[in-house]
């Protein structure tokens, strides 16, 4: 492994995959799921080695340039990096831009050495353990998720879970995730999908922004300058150690869990930090330990996402199935055997999760200086380019104008949710999540012939669902604000 | 009044003369591909469907062809019908085609899109696909024929993992079909990898995989119990079939081409020469080895009569629905409402 990340010419690919990976995913509306798509036919050329290591250095930087987004326009530019807006904006409005890069860069190495430690030592047990989780405990788990949505940002309670139900509500047109059946589409064959996540997210986020700024009159626009340095001192990790260590641990596990993936495992970290952080009252208004367990958990949900691919052939991510599709172009047998058989590839992915991780936080330090510039790009210009990337982006997902004009539509909505003071990260996640959740439920009760008595009977879901409920009712006594249920 | 009469007896039938001939000129001309051929995979990109026309594209371009590239766009969502829709509705000039699998049979059987095999102009199939009936390795079935057996005496418990509306669920439904009384309950598990996972972790009892599936997930704890070919798949002569075991189910899995109704037959020709002639390649039978295909080709009457068949076989099946599901939908709907109020009352207090 060690002979392979030698090789000038291996560095030089991590080096390009990682450097195009941060670029996309600091655009808004630009995926790293794209750039993967987009690059798989020019791997066919290459040595399967290479085109595995230039596949994944993106992956790892895609997730990482998410942050710089995130922190400076408040534009999430991957959906892993929602909860990274909550504090990294606030942090850089206040005059400390390069600290909340920095943050995150040095959460974002972190979270991706843990991750491939456990990719490195613990992939085929963890696998092993991931496939125990049923539809039940998945649903389980979302629920859990979806009850933590009442505490995001700084929104009440009320204003947290109608946000996060606004987004459940939004995701119901299309095909039915379980019984594949059509609902809510009008008769029209371009909403059988129903409304896709990339213009959802940057609808809400980017587009809706714009609006909010350019519409402001009293010139109360949230402006990011300052000049400080990317460079955190040590103390600050020795600090933040458990919420470092826990925060990649939740993001691994979780980037296991097919389909649920990177913007769980940041949310779970986040809500976990918050409620174990000794001054809660600061995230959403600048927390370092909230940007910290944000990017330390979705950079390892990648570490995470690869394991049930390797030890398996189960991919744990969207990206992780284009991955799989560029081991079968090149040859390649996913699954168990692949150890046995290519030791080369896996271990050619495993080792660019370590060296990309390295690369990506030398390249973002490095460049900390002048990424933070970006912010005082004049609106005029910035605005513009932005909205360019985003229609691009949403068009060319699937080729169909109906895309953007979705994006638009929820520019309008976010921009008014944003007046209304509802949290738009608790909407875009409650969008997300829902399928998951249905799918789940539903692929439970046909499975047990309607009976939802396993959602009990079974250890970790039952173990799962009451610590959603003990989070809701330990969460009434501190605050002993409105309450409501929980969704379900 | 004259000159209008003059302009639609003359000059417009004219101009459409000229038109016609202009087009039929270019045509005859082999003006076409006059730019690049656009190939719709209606799924996502890295996915079976989109690695496989990968595969063709790489290899015409390898060897040189066609004089324009071949250039894949992914419209993926609803079962492959979002995508399928998109080509039936292109301009036919043969610069935009489809290719699916089974699923266009399915997914108008199944009742997600009122469209299928009848509104295209079929181009070829290539390629075939076995597929292949498998439990958990701790399952105590050890045949095909045994499992059966239980799911007639005790309909509607073997729980059998599937992709509802798509091909994979048909193999399912052919099987039940194959034994008078057989019954699973059907559950949506979705693509191969997640099948895989929920038999291994004794969630579901069984499912199907395509042959290449089944390789690739063979040694992570799993068995297969028959194919569901006519004959024994090659990649795996020791495993019997189902009509061996006195099953009588059949499925496989084609890839086809399809152009949108009404593209001019000769463009059609030159895309079944295209097809063939990157059949013949190098590098396509060994992708083609590699992914357990047979490196099947048929174009012209048979595969007319392949999709006459294959629709044909789908007339005899009845699907049972699933286990009735809450109606999530309005649940949330009166969460929101909930909410809202909530938020409401919020709002004036404060």
């Amino acid at each position: 492994m060690i002979d392979l990340f030698t090789t000038p010419g291996i560095l030089w690919l991590v080096f390009l995959g990682t450097t195009l990976g941060i670029t996309v995913g600091a655009i808004p509306g630009l995926t790293g799921t794209m750039l993967i798509a987009l690059s798989l036919p020019l791997t066919f050329s290459m040595e399967p080695v290479s085109g595995l290591v230039l596949l994944v250095a993106m992956y790892v930087g895609a997730v990482s340039g998410g942050l710089i987004s995130a922190t400076l326009l408040r534009m999430p530019g991957t959906p892993a990096a929602i909860m990274t807006t909550l504090d990294g904006f606030p942090m850089a409005t206040s005059g400390q831009p390069g600290r909340a890069l920095g943050l995150g860069v040095g959460a974002s190495l972190i979270g991706g050495m843990v991750s491939w430690f456990a990719l490195w030592q613990l992939a085929e047990p963890m696998a092993d353990l991931s496939t125990k989780l049923g539809p039940f405990e998945l649903f389980s788990l979302v629920i859990l998720a979806l009850a933590m949505l009442a505490g995001i940002g700084d929104s009440t309670r009320a204003r947290g879970l109608l946000a996060g139900s606004l987004g459940v509500l939004v995701a119901m047109p299309g095909m039915h995730p379980a019984s594949g059946e059509l609902r809510w589409t009008f008769g029209l064959t371009f909403m059988n999908e129903g409304f896709r996540l990339i213009p959802v997210l940057i609808g809400m986020f980017a587009i809706g922004k714009i609006l909010q700024d350019v519409t402001s009159k009293d010139g109360k626009i949230e402006e990011v300058s300052g000049n400080d340095s990317a460079w955190i001192s040590f103390s600050v990790w020795i600090a933040n150690t458990f919420n470092l260590i826990r925060s990649s641990l939740i993001g691994t596990f979780i980037g296991i869990l097919p389909g649920i993936g990177a913007n769980i495992g940041s949310l779970a970290a986040y809500m976990a930090a918050k409620r174990g952080s000794k001054t809660p009252e600061k995230f959403g208004n600048g927390s370092e330990e909230g940007i910290i367990a944000s990017e330390a958990a979705n950079n390892a949900t990648v570490g995470g996402a690869l394991i049930p691919l390797i030890s398996l052939g189960i991919p744990g991510s969207v990206i992780g199935a284009v991955l799989l599709g560029a081991l079968i172009v090149h040859g390649l047998q996913p699954g168990p055997l692949l150890f046995r058989q290519n030791p080369e590839a896996v271990h050619a992915i495993i080792g660019t999760v370590l060296v990309a991780n390295v690369m990506m936080f030398l390249i973002m330090i490095g460049c900390a200086k002048w990424i933070a510039k970006l912010s005082s790009i004049p609106k005029k210009i910035l605005f513009p380019l932005v909205t360019g990337c985003c229609i691009w982006g949403a068009y060319a997902l699937n080729g169909m104008w109906f895309d953007v004009l979705v994006m638009l539509i929820f520019g309008i909505i976010g921009w008014q949710m944003e007046k209304a003071r509802l949290p738009l990260a608790a909407f875009v996640i409650g969008f997300v999540l829902a399928p998951i959740a249905e799918e789940n439920l539903c692929a439970g009760l046909m499975a047990s012939g309607g009976s939802y008595l396993p959602l009990l009977t079974r250890p970790i879901s039952l173990c799962l669902l009451s610590t959603s409920v003990i989070l809701i009712i330990w969460k009434r006594k501190r605050k002993e604000s409105n309450t409501d249920q929980p969704q379900s | 009044m004259y000159l209008t009469k003059l302009k639609r007896m003359v000059f417009i039938p004219l101009a459409q003369l000229i038109f016609i001939k202009l087009v039929f000129f270019c045509s005859l001309q082999g003006d076409y591909p006059s730019k690049p051929i656009t190939v719709i995979v209606p799924f996502a990109a890295g996915g079976g469907s989109d690695v496989f026309v990968r595969i063709f594209q790489n290899a015409i371009r390898k060897n040189n062809l066609c004089p324009q590239p071949i250039v894949i766009k992914n419209i993926a969502g609803a079962g492959g019908t979002i995508g399928s829709r998109s080509a039936k509705n292109a301009t036919p000039d043969g610069h935009t085609i489809l290719c699916l699998h089974d699923g266009i049979y399915t997914a108008q059987h199944y009742g997600n899109a009122d469209w299928g095999p009848n509104n295209f102009e079929p181009i070829a199939a290539t390629g075939r696909s076995g597929v292949v009936v498998a439990v958990g390795e701790d399952s105590p079935y050890s045949s095909l024929n045994e499992l059966m057996e239980e799911a007639k005496d005790r309909p509607y418990q073997l729980v059998y993992g599937t992709n509802l509306g798509a091909p994979n669920h048909y193999s399912a439904l052919f099987l039940q079909n194959g034994k008078s009384g057989a019954k699973f309950r059907f559950t949506q598990t979705g693509g191969g990898a997640k099948r895989l996972a929920q038999l291994k972790g004794g969630h579901i009892d069984l499912t199907g995989f395509s042959v290449a599936e089944y390789q690739q997930f063979k040694d992570a704890g799993i068995k297969a119990l028959a194919s569901l070919g006519e004959e024994r798949e090659s990649s795996f002569p020791n495993l019997t079939t189902a009509l061996e075991q006195e099953v009588r189910a059949t499925h496989d899995l084609m890839q086809f081409w399809w152009a949108p109704q009404n593209t001019p037959p000769e463009r059609i020709a030159y895309l079944q020469n295209l097809l063939a002639e990157a059949m013949a390649t190098r590098e396509i039978k060994e992708s083609f080895q590699n992914l357990h295909m047979d490196p099947v080709l048929q174009v012209g009457q048979d595969l007319l009569k392949t999709i006459a068949d294959r629709s044909q076989k789908l007339q005899g099946i009845t699907i049972d629905k699933p286990t009735a599901l809450p109606p999530l939908e309005w649940i949330i709907l009166g969460i929101t409402v909930i909410c809202f109020v909530f938020v409401l009352r919020e709002s004036k207090s404060a």
